[in-house]
C-alpha cells in the first residue's frame, strides 16, 4: 500500500520556531504500520519539514512555491502523480491560519472521499479497501470500511509518534518535485489582525443579565442541579435503588431496561 | 455577550407621578425595576413592621427572631405566568444554525450556536435551525424557523449530508450559516465550505453583529472579520439564548431535484460501525459515567459486580487505593484523575476537598453515605443517607429483575 502524508510548515505556538505538528508525526506512525510512505510538502522552504525525516519518514517530496501561493493545486497535482491509496493529514495546521480546510480542498480537487479524525488504520479484507477507526470522543469509535483512494485526517487520540532519531534524519532525503508548478495566488481573507486577548469564560448556568450574586452562585455550583438536590434519609434500600436507577435513566447514562414489563 | 440596553429616560418617564401643582416632577420608585436580580428591600416597611402598637411614644421591637411584616416584596405574579411566544412574521434575512444533534438532542454547544445566530439576526432577522430528524426545544433555544433535513440521522455519509445542506442553503439564500466547532460540526462546515466555494471563518471565539474573532498562529494573534456566509463557533464562547421562547415554525424548502448532489451518496463507504467505548477499559478521565467506592464500602466484590452491570467505569477514593483494594489508576481526585464525566455515583465517600476537586467537572452526582453531614451529600443532586452495603445488593437485585432473570444480575 502506498501512503502519502501531507506535511505543513508548523510553528511552535510559544517560541515561533519551526516544528513538525504533533498530528503529522502521529500520521507518520500510523503510516509506518501500513506500508510504503512518502511525505509531501508544498511551500517556499524544504528545511521546515526536515524534522519529519527524524520521525520515521525516509522520503519527502517538496514542491517549491512562492510564499503567498495557494498550496492546494500543487498538492493535488503531486498527489495525482503519486497515486497513493491513502493520504494522511493533520486536523489543523499549527502556527498559520489554522482553518483546517486544506485536506478538504485537496480531497475535493482529487475527487477522493475524506474521513476525518482517524486514530487507527488497517487494510481491509478486500483488495483496495481500508478499515479506518474514527474517534467520536470519550473513547467511542466508528469503524469505517472504505474503498480507496481516500484522504484521512488524524485525531490527537491516535498512537503517539516515534521518538526522533538523528541517524534517520541524516539518511532521509528531501527531493524537489520536477516540472514547473504554476503558482496560484491564495485567496486573501479580509481579516484584521491584532494581538490575542483572552476573553472571560462564560459562567455556565447564569442567566443573561444576571446580578453578580447570581453569577457567583452559578460559578460555585450552588445554583446547578446540586442546589435543587433530592435528599432521602434512611429510605428502604429497594426504594432507594429504584430512585437511583430512575435518576440515572433521566440523565441518560443508563440504558432503559431491555424488556419493559 | 450583549445585554439589552437600558433607556433610563424612558424608564423614568414611565414612573412619573402625574402631579397637581406641577412645581417639580415626582416619581414613584416603589415598583421593582423589571429584569433586576434580587428582590429589593424596603427599609421603611420593615421599620413599620417592627413598630409596637401602644402608647404615645414610638416603640420598636428590634428582636431579630420574628420576621418583620412585609420586608421583602413578593415577586410580581405575572413573571411566572406562561411566557408569550415571540414571532417574527417576515424576517428581512435568515441566519441558519446547523446543530450537531448528537443523540437526537440539542447539546449545550448547539444551544450556544443558536444563541450566536440570534445575536447575528438582531431584531429584523430570523433564526432558522437546520436539523436532521425530529427534535424538540428549538423554540426556547431561540429558533424562529425550523428546516427539517430529510436525511437518515444514523447513517454515516458526511459528504452526502454536506451536499444536501449545501443544496438547501442554495435554495434558502441565508445571510449567515453557523456550525458548532465539534468533531462532527467542524467536519460538516468544512465540507459545505469546499462544496459551495465559500471561505469559512473557523473556530470563532468572539461574536457581535459587526464582527467575528478567531485565534490564529497558536493563539498569538486574533483575526477579526465582518461575519461572512459560513462560520463555526467555539465551545463556551457565546451565551445561550435566554429570552422568551420563539415559535420554531416549520419552513418548507423547495430543493431543485436537479441541483448538484441533492440525492448524492458516497459510494466508496462500504460500511460504518459504531463501536461504543468499553467502560471497563476507557481511561477514567474520558469516561462518561463513573461509579466510585470509598472507605464506606467494605463489600468490594458486590461493588465490582454493580459497576459491570451499570456499565460504568470504576473509580475509588484515595483511602481504597492506598490500602491496595483498588488499582491506583482508579483514584479520583487532586492526586488522581480529574473527571469529565456526565454522572458520578459515589458510594461511601465523605467528599474530602482533595476528592471533590476531581469531581468538580461532573454535571450530575449521586451519593450514598451513612453520614447526613458529609460534603458529598451536599454536593449531590440525588443524595441517599443509607448503608452502601444495603443499597448495592438492592441495585443489583432490581437490575437483575429488569433483565428478566430474578436472582442473578447479568
Ligand atoms: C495531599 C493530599 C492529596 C489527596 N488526594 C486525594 C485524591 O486525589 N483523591 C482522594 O480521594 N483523596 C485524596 N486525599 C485524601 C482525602 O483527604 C481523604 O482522606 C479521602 O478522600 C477520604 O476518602 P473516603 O471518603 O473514601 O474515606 P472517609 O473519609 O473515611 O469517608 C468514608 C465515608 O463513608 C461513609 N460510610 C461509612 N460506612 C458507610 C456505609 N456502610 N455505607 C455508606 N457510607 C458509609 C462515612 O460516613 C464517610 O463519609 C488526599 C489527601 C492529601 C493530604
Amino acid at each position: 500500500m502506498k501512503i502519502a502524508i501531507l506535511l505543513s510548515a508548523g510553528r511552535h505556538p510559544v517560541s515561533g520556531a519551526a516544528v513538525l505538528p504533533r498530528l503529522e508525526a502521529q500520521a507518520i506512525r500510523l503510516a509506518a504500520g501500513l506500508g510504503q510512505h512518502i511525505g509531501l510538502h508544498a511551500g517556499p522552504e524544504a528545511a521546515v519539514v526536515a524534522e519529519a525525516l527524524g520521525q520515521g519518514l525516509a522520503h519527502i517530496q517538496h514542491a517549491a512555491l512562492p510564499e503567498e501561493a495557494d498550496p492546494v493545486p500543487a498538492l493535488a497535482t503531486c498527489l495525482a502523480a503519486l497515486a497513493p491509496d491513502l493520504v494522511l493529514a493533520g486536523r489543523r495546521g499549527q502556527g498559520g491560519a489554522e482553518t483546517g480546510i486544506v485536506p478538504y480542498a485537496v480531497a475535493d480537487r482529487l475527487g477522493y472521499p475524506l474521513i476525518p479524525d482517524i486514530i487507527a488504520a488497517a487494510p481491509g479484507e478486500e483488495a483496495g479497501t481500508l478499515h479506518l477507526d474514527q474517534s467520536l470522543g470519550r473513547g467511542a469509535r466508528r469503524r469505517v470500511t472504505i474503498r480507496g483512494p481516500v484522504v484521512a485526517t488524524v485525531h490527537p487520540d491516535a498512537p503517539a509518534s516515534f521518538a526522533y532519531a538523528y541517524g534517520q534524519a541524516r539518511r532521509g532525503v528531501i527531493e524537489p518535485v520536477v516540472g514547473a508548478l504554476a503558482p496560484h495566488p491564495a485567496p486573501v481573507p479580509a481579516v484584521e489582525e491584532r494581538p490575542y486577548r483572552r476573553r472571560p469564560k462564560l459562567v455556565k448556568g447564569a442567566p443573561a443579565g444576571s446580578s453578580a450574586a447570581e453569577r457567583l452562585k452559578a460559578a460555585t455550583g450552588e445554583a446547578g442541579p446540586a442546589s435543587s438536590g433530592r435528599l432521602l434519609v434512611r429510605p428502604d434500600p429497594d426504594e432507594a435503588a429504584r430512585e437511583i436507577l430512575a435518576h440515572l435513566r433521566r440523565i441518560g447514562v443508563l440504558a432503559a431496561p431491555r424488556d419493559p414489563r | 455577550m450583549t445585554r439589552p440596553r437600558r433607556d433610563p429616560r424612558a424608564e423614568r418617564a414611565a414612573i412619573r407621578v402625574p402631579d397637581r401643582d406641577g412645581a417639580r416632577p415626582r416619581y414613584d420608585r416603589s415598583a421593582r425595576r423589571p429584569g433586576g436580580g434580587r428582590p429589593r428591600r424596603d427599609p421603611r416597611a420593615e421599620r413599620a413592621g417592627q413598630r409596637v402598637a401602644g402608647p404615645l411614644r414610638l416603640r420598636y421591637d428590634l428582636g431579630q427572631v420574628a420576621p418583620a411584616e412585609g420586608p421583602v416584596r413578593a415577586e410580581p405574579a405575572q413573571r411566572t405566568a406562561a411566557p408569550t411566544i415571540l414571532t417574527v412574521e417576515a424576517p428581512d434575512f435568515l441566519v441558519v444554525a446547523v446543530p450537531d444533534m448528537a443523540g437526537g438532542r440539542l447539546s449545550a454547544h448547539d444551544r450556544q450556536v443558536l444563541g450566536a445566530a440570534r445575536i447575528l439576526a438582531g431584531r429584523e432577522g430570523g433564526v432558522a435551525v437546520l436539523a436532521v430528524g425530529a427534535g424538540a426545544g428549538y423554540g426556547s433555544a431561540g429558533a424562529d424557523r425550523l428546516i427539517s433535513l430529510d436525511d437518515d440521522p444514523d447513517a454515516y455519509d458526511p459528504a452526502g449530508r454536506a451536499a444536501r445542506i449545501a443544496a438547501t442553503l442554495a435554495a434558502l439564500k441565508p445571510r449567515h450559516v453557523l456550525f458548532p466547532e465539534t468533531l462532527d460540526g467542524g467536519d460538516l462546515a468544512r465540507r459545505v465550505a469546499v462544496r459551495m466555494r465559500e471561505p469559512l471563518f473557523g473556530n470563532a471565539e468572539g461574536l457581535s453583529p459587526t464582527g467575528l474573532i478567531r485565534p490564529a498562529r497558536g493563539r498569538s494573534i486574533e483575526q477579526r472579520a465582518a461575519p461572512g456566509l459560513l462560520a463555526t463557533i467555539a465551545p463556551e464562547a457565546v451565551a445561550e439564548y435566554a429570552g422568551p421562547p420563539r415559535e420554531a415554525r416549520l419552513l418548507p424548502v423547495e430543493i431543485d431535484a436537479s441541483m448538484r448532489g441533492a440525492q448524492e451518496i458516497t459510494q466508496e463507504i462500504l460500511s460504518a460501525i459504531r463501536i461504543p467505548a468499553d467502560p471497563a477499559t476507557v481511561p477514567l478521565g474520558l469516561a462518561e459515567f463513573v461509579a466510585a467506592a470509598g472507605n464506606g464500602v467494605t463489600d468490594l466484590d458486590t461493588f465490582r459486580r454493580l459497576v459491570a452491570v451499570l456499565r460504568a467505569t470504576p473509580g475509588a477514593s484515595r483511602v481504597l487505593c492506598d490500602a491496595g483494594l483498588m488499582p491506583r489508576q482508579t483514584q479520583v481526585g487532586a492526586s488522581g484523575t480529574v473527571l469529565a464525566a456526565t454522572c458520578y455515583l459515589a458510594l461511601g465517600i465523605s467528599g474530602a476537598p482533595q476528592h471533590l476537586q476531581g469531581v468538580a467537572g461532573c454535571e450530575h452526582v449521586v451519593a450514598v453515605n451513612t453520614d447526613l453531614h458529609a460534603a458529598m451529600i451536599e454536593r449531590a443532586g440525588l443524595a441517599i443517607v443509607q448503608d452502601a452495603q444495603l443499597i448495592m445488593p438492592a441495585l443489583l437485585r432490581l437490575l437483575g429483575q429488569e433483565a428478566g432473570d430474578p436472582g442473578d444480575a447479568a
